[in-house]
């Protein structure tokens, strides 16, 4: 257990962050848009290797999560937990990015389809690999802080690569894990903006940032960025699917109040689009709801823990198991004996 | 980072379990039933305590010289998850090893250490906290408990209350005023035996041992009874409530528990439920929150980092999990209040005072605002 970064790590990062520091403003032209999708900063991560983290040697998911983290806190957007974490769990092959998600309705806008040259579809019981034309989309208009587009004709989908079923569940949990690990760099920044904000702004003749009021909601903003963070980077290290839907539930359930709290706290100026603030909260709102929202990844968690609502009703913990094996004599672990079905007891 | 225990870690997890296993009464529960700070459980801590000592178990990341074996530090908190997931049978004396050791080898005299480090080591003994004051809660230095230096000891008068374990207690871990300014705090061992020492039990929310009062007339105080400096006691203070602060493994109780409330919800076919099995699933979210912001400030001690507010992060997030869970158990379970399971009822009263002890929540959100995000004091 050690939750420091390594060497290699913390050289990893550090080389990103020096090439975000170049992307902490928008270009003149695009500073009062609603989000701004670098392809310059696409590249670099590209061309510089960030995105191969799972496939080099030596590297793997926790460090891709670092990277979808870190590249989050910067204020335009590009995708990267497709690319770097996703895709490579289900596919050797290189696709074509930037990569775009799709689960469920076709004709619905989606995140990155604009700009996107390969759509990854969940479609219950496989996973499609298809190719975006750029003539087939049209851009949507969103206050999310993402671009987003929509198929114009929907895709052929008889033509679209098929991974197999056995893609579909790594293809869940690692969007999970790559969904948390945004959350986390997205919220950190947010909270990081705000408390600087507060620190300066001024009301009733003393500065937003001494009133108690404000304090014990930012550290509780702060509290959920940290839980975040550590989840998400727990979930990518393990690879286990309870850590990645515990991860996506946990950030997915507190960005309404990080929302409300942020923009609160940032006032009038927070819902301008010239305060940078809805650059990190409305790429968060925007993954509030996806694969499920934290209500989907807390059905998840209670499938893998106590089975599916359509298995059998007899328990299977490991605290059950255990009781299970003492049957005929008084249960030692607090609690259990009296829960056991019948035929185990 | 990685988060990976190693094999000697895994080892030792497997030894606490083996150990428990092994020997554990099978009327365990039953004893456990009556509640952390009952008698009954109190007087089975000081049977339990000596054995887990014997197998090297109690105090192994203690140094060799004090009744260790230089373990390292990540051990105690195998443990404690291992004992926490059982019940604690160590009752009290978890406090012993978390806390009050710890604070006699920084702070303690070469006879303080002699004298209560081997008890502690071999499980004998049981302390109580006399911190908290009817006046003087979180707000500790406003603590009006005298102690007087009369010749060749101290004369100490006052009170103090939610002093839990005090009345089958062996010693006192004591916090009293030996001058007129804000924070001229002392520490002193008393011997709960002394001439002018009471405790009253009272009813309240949390189950019984927790709620005392602890009432000392004229107790006279060896002076080599006194911790640290006289007047310095704020340091010792400090220094045990935050190891304190972390020393309770809840993700680890409420996740036993959790378990223990679907089962039952199963059982009476109402864990189906959507609703119900998304609010489960959402507490599971929050308990592993708070077991890895827990691993980051062990790790952070491991390393003698210095101070974060990690510690406050991890409070909160524990007491958010258990509120949750005692939430859950109110709208799904609610007759474990009044007559039904009682392993659920013992984890919701002990955890009423979750956001109160040790430090309010508010107290731990005004140290993250304040030290952690470096917003200014004011209002």
């Amino acid at each position: 257990m050690d939750l420091e970064l390594n060497e290699d790590q913390s050289m990893l990062i550090s080389a990103l962050q020096s090439i975000l520091d170049r992307y902490r403003e928008l270009p003149s032209e695009h500073r009062r848009d609603r989000s701004f999708y670098s392809l310059d900063l696409d590249n670099q991560l590209l061309t510089n290797g960030f995105l191969d983290a799972v496939r080099t040697p030596g590297m793997g998911a926790l460090e891709a999560a670092l990277v979808i983290a870190e590249a989050a806190t910067a204020p335009v957007s590009v995708e990267v937990g497709a690319s770097a974490l996703i895709a490579p769990h289900i596919t050797d092959a290189i696709l074509p990015r930037p990569i775009v998600l799709i689960s469920g309705d076709l004709g619905k806008a989606q995140r990155y389809l604009n700009v996107a040259k390969t759509a990854l579809m969940d479609v219950g019981d496989d996973i499609l690999v298809i190719a975006v034309e750029a003539a087939n989309v049209e851009a949507v208009d969103t206050i999310y802080a993402y671009p987003y587009g929509r198929f114009i004709t929907p895709p052929d989908l008889s033509k679209a690569q098929r991974l197999g079923k056995a893609a579909v569940a790594p293809f869940r949990q690692w969007s999970r894990v790559a969904l948390a690990a945004e959350c986390a760099g997205l919220m950190r920044t947010a909270v990081d903006f705000t408390v600087d904000y507060v620190k300066q702004r001024r009301m009733f003749g003393t500065t937003l940032g001494t009133y108690q009021a404000v304090q014990h909601r930012l550290a509780q903003c702060h509290q959920i960025a940290r839980a975040t963070h550590y989840l998400a980077m727990k979930a990518a290290w393990s690879g286990d699917p309870m850590d990645a839907s515990a991860a996506a539930c946990f950030a997915q359930q507190h960005i309404q109040k990080l929302t409300f709290d942020l923009h609160q706290f940032n006032g009038g100026m927070g819902v301008t689009n010239e305060h940078k603030l809805h650059f990190w909260t409305y790429r968060f709102r925007a993954l509030q709801s996806e694969l499920g929202g934290a209500n989907g990844a807390a059905h998840e968690i209670a499938d893998l823990l106590w089975g599916p609502v359509e298995a059998p009703r007899t328990p299977d913990t490991p605290a059950l198991r255990e009781a299970a094996r003492r049957k005929g004599g008084a249960a030692k672990t607090p609690g259990m004996a009296r829960h056991l079905d019948p035929a185990l007891t | 980072m990685e988060f990976a225990w190693t094999e000697s870690q895994q080892r030792y997890r497997e030894q606490v379990a083996t150990f428990l296993e092994d020997n554990l009464p099978d009327d365990w529960f039953d004893t456990y039933c009556h509640g952390l700070g009952s008698p009954q459980q109190i007087d089975y801590a000081r049977i339990f305590c000596p054995k887990l000592a014997k197998a090297g178990l109690l105090t192994p990341q203690w140094p060799a010289e004090y009744g260790g074996r230089d373990g390292e530090p990540w051990e105690q908190f195998i443990l404690a998850e291992e004992l926490w997931s059982w019940g604690e049978p160590r009752g009290p004396q978890y406090m012993n090893v978390n806390w009050i050791g710890p604070a006699l080898m920084r702070f303690g005299t070469a006879e303080q250490k002699a004298e209560h480090l081997s008890r502690i080591a071999t499980g004998e003994v049981i302390w109580c906290q006399g911190f908290s004051e009817p006046q003087a809660g979180t707000d500790l230095a406003a603590l009006q408990t005298k102690a007087e230096r009369i010749g060749d000891h101290y004369l100490i008068n006052g009170m103090k209350i939610w002093t839990s374990y005090s009345y089958k207690a062996d010693w006192c871990f004591l916090l009293a005023r030996t001058g007129p300014e804000r924070k001229a705090i002392s520490c002193f061992l008393v011997p709960m035996n002394s001439k002018g020492v009471s405790v009253v039990p009272f009813p309240g929310l949390p189950e019984y041992g927790h709620l005392n009062e602890v009432f000392f007339e004229d107790v006279e105080v060896p002076l080599g009874n006194l911790v640290g400096e006289e007047g310095k006691g704020w340091e010792v203070i400090t220094y045990a409530l935050s190891y304190e602060r972390v020393g309770l493994p809840r993700y680890h109780w409420g996740r036993k528990v959790l378990d223990t409330a679907v089962a039952q919800l199963q059982a009476e076919g109402r864990f189906d439920d959507p609703m119900v099995r998304a609010h489960a699933g959402r507490i599971v979210s929050k308990f592993e929150a708070a077991r890895v912001l827990t691993y980051l400030v062990v790790d952070q001690r491991v390393k003698r980092t210095p101070d974060t507010t990690d510690p406050n992060v991890q409070r909160i997030t524990a007491a958010d999990a258990c509120c949750e869970l005692m939430n859950f158990l109110m709208e799904y379970l609610p007759d474990c209040l009044s007559g039904g399971e009682r392993y659920l009822e013992l984890f919701y009263r002990h955890n009423i005072p979750a956001t109160i002890a040790a430090g309010t929540y508010e107290l731990q959100l005004d140290l993250i605002a304040q030290r952690g995000l470096t917003l200014p004091r004011g209002r």
